[in-house]
């Protein structure tokens, strides 16, 4: 599904972060991502949900037998990529339910299916809403302003829910989560597992994994994937910490 | 050129029956406006404006033509009930409808009060023609003075509550260059209620010269919309006076999309105490448009507030300008007063000019203003992006949602809805 061979990208100052990246998702498997602060998570996110500000200097992503890299950012996400935001943005003025029926209709144009009007929108909201525990008056209101830190990540989780993603990469999903809130967002990200989905979850902790089991989970130092394994990886890091990463880098 | 030739040369077919002082009036106006010629940039008030469009060509004072109601039936108001329509600026019976108001309100064509067809000289000398320093300073109002035919006018007897908005449609239709000059009034009684929505549209490469005076009695509340949406040749200058006594209530909303080249000036003075005004608007402006907004609102008397928020979307090679001044005078203690522009700055050639100032003389005020200018939210347009939305589509949400921030402080709500579908409409003919 997700192909990454030798990713090299750097800021618009120069500084380069992701030096050399080799990453292959297949549909069905669910990977982490792990590593300390200002190792390129976040940039490789970036990267791939199409975010302006990095230049790519070396490397290819080939997402479906496409290049992903050629792609703007909405035309990725019509694709099927999903970015779950670290920081999701607060935008004035512009309504959640109105926002995320623009951005399921596009979905769905581009999927070849029919345009859903108020009414059958209202309905595909009710169905997912129960599964996230979201109150209907949370999408009266303006995208993100207002909401607490957990509902913005629900809110991130809901939108996934609503737009069927192909590939889902969560940017830091679980990080200021209470324990009921990552359980509910757990749950959400669990029920879009199926063999044609696949998923990118970057995290810190190890938390996150205990409630969505991942096939794969790779460390990511100073822009290079440094270790693999499986889910026992996370384990070990989570005794050790990432200073002895510095020694297998 | 604008002269007082083309005003003069018609003036004794155009104004006869009008009453001596009247016509005396509208003589030494002429004069006047023939003495100060057209403002120029070297005079601070309009230095962001540039009047060239108006000096390059004459604009002939207009003829009565007639235009069909289809030509109308886009602009109206849903659920409006009264409504007067001035074509070139005279009175259009065929297309008003002034039946159905409630008694002892005067809802008519100024030339039927001028020549005395319907009984409101009540209203004529002092509240419509009535001596005013202003416009011994403003060439426009005292060519209007001198010229205007027509306009509509507006009394409310004290006590009166019109439940439906009532509308007013200045419509133009230019075969070739002409001028239309407006003059009306409002006139709300103490302890009256009502909306009004005026609308200026047209075809053809014509000038607009409206002016508007308002008088809000004490407790009144009066709420008033006006939408420019002028053909695409056409020449705005407005002049609207409000004066509010004690305790009233005045919310105003100007949208500004049409004309090439548009100037609207607002003088509100509260010389009663405890009133409170609300003077906001929106210019969505593109292509070679230039439209200026400028706003004095004059805190007379303790105890009032105003709220000022415009907001203004500029693309392409456009120019809006926002010259918007508070005046707090000494005696207006207890003064709560703020002031907000925000900008959008869409086009790599297009210009913004903001000017937001107060002045103070009052020492126990509340007060604020501030001025921004900017683009879209790069982070914002990256999130609706990464959601699938493509980009002029993202681009547009937000643009709409800059706008509908201001739109949503109207507080008739079939006057807002009104106003969301002139938006739409703009947005709509965005360039991708």
């Amino acid at each position: 599904m997700l192909e990454i061979k030798n990713l090299h990208a750097r800021l618009k100052d120069g500084r380069e972060i992701l030096k050399g990246i080799d990453l292959t998702v297949n549909a069905g498997e669910v990977h982490a991502i792990m590593g300390p602060n200002g190792s390129g998570k976040s940039t490789l996110a970036g990267v791939l949900a199409g975010r302006d500000g990095y230049e790519i200097t070396e490397g290819s992503v080939t997402y479906q037998g496409k290049d992903l890299l050629d792609l703007s950012a909405d035309e990725r996400a019509r694709e099927g990529v999903f970015l779950a935001f670290q920081y999701p943005v607060e935008i004035p003025g512009v309504n959640n339910m109105y926002f995320l029926r623009a951005a399921l209709n596009a979905v769905r144009r581009q999927r070849g299916e029919p345009e859903l009007d108020a009414g059958q929108f209202l309905k595909a909201v009710r169905a997912k809403l129960k599964l996230l525990d979201i109150g209907e008056d949370l999408l009266q209101r303006a995208v993100n302003v207002g909401f607490s830190g957990g509902e913005k990540k629900r809110n991130e989780i809901f939108q996934m829910a609503m737009l069927e993603p192909k590939l889902a990469i969560l940017d830091e999903t679980d990080s200021g989560l209470d324990i009921d809130a990552l359980r509910v967002v757990a749950h959400g990200v669990n029920n879009m597992r199926s063999p044609e989905r696949a998923a990118v979850m970057i995290t810190h902790y190890q938390r996150l994994l205990d409630y969505v089991e991942p096939d794969v989970v790779h460390v990511l130092s100073h822009g290079r994937i440094v270790r693999s394994g499986d889910k026992s990886l996370a384990a070990e890091l989570e005794c050790k910490g990432y200073a002895f990463l510095d020694d297998v880098a | 050129m604008v002269t007082t030739k083309p005003f003069l040369e018609t003036f004794d077919t155009v104004h006869a029956g009008e009453p001596d002082w009247l016509l005396q009036r509208r003589r030494s106006a002429l004069a006047r406006f023939g003495e100060l010629g057209l403002p120029t940039r070297r005079q601070e008030n309009w230095r962001f404006t540039n009047l060239r469009p108006l000096e390059k060509q004459e604009f002939a004072p207009g003829d009565s033509v007639s235009v069909a109601a289809t030509a109308i039936a886009p602009y109206l108001v849903e659920g409006a009930g009264h409504r007067i329509v001035l074509v070139n600026g005279r009175f259009d019976s065929g297309l008003s409808k002034l039946d159905g108001l409630p008694a002892g309100v005067l809802l008519a064509s100024v030339k039927a009060i001028v020549s005395n067809d319907v009984p409101g000289f009540f209203l004529l000398g002092p509240q419509i023609f009535g001596e005013g320093t202003e416009e011994a300073k403003q060439p426009f109002l005292a060519l209007n003075t001198g010229a205007a035919l027509d306009g509509f006018a507006l009394g409310i007897p004290a006590g009166t509550k019109i439940e439906r908005p009532i509308e007013i449609v200045h419509i133009a239709d230019a075969a070739s260059p002409l001028s239309v000059n407006s003059r009306s009034a409002i006139l709300a009684g103490e302890d009256t209620k009502a909306s009004i929505i005026e609308t200026f549209i047209g075809t053809g490469e014509y000038w607009q010269n409206a002016v508007l005076r308002v008088q809000v009695a004490a407790r009144a509340e009066l709420h008033h919309v006006t939408i420019q949406d002028h053909g695409s040749e056409a020449i705005h200058t407005g002049s609207t006076t409000i004066h509010l006594a004690e305790k009233s209530r005045y919310n105003s909303f100007n949208l500004t999309v049409g004309g090439r080249l548009a100037r609207q000036d607002v003088y509100l003075a509260m010389s009663g105490a405890d009133a409170t005004c609300a003077v906001d608007g929106a210019y969505l402006l593109r292509g070679s448009q230039e439209a200026t907004m400028a706003t004095l609102i004059d805190h007379q008397a303790p105890g009032c507030k105003t709220r000022e928020v415009f907001k203004g979307v500029v693309e392409e090679q456009a120019h809006g300008v926002f010259q918007g001044k508070i005046q707090v005078r000494q005696a207006a203690q207890k003064t709560d007063a703020h002031q907000l522009n925000k900008n959008l700055l869409l086009g790599e050639r297009a210009i913004v000019d903001t000017k937001p100032e107060l002045e103070i003389f009052a020492d126990d005020v509340k007060c604020s203003h501030g001025a921004t200018v900017g683009d879209l939210d790069e982070a914002a347009m990256f999130y609706l992006r990464a959601r699938g939305i493509p980009e002029k589509q993202a681009r547009n949400m937000l643009v709409e949602a800059f706008a509908a921030d201001a739109i949503d402080l109207v507080e008739d709500l079939r006057l807002q809805q009104h106003l969301r579908r002139h938006l739409d409409r703009w947005l709509a003919g965005r360039p991708s």
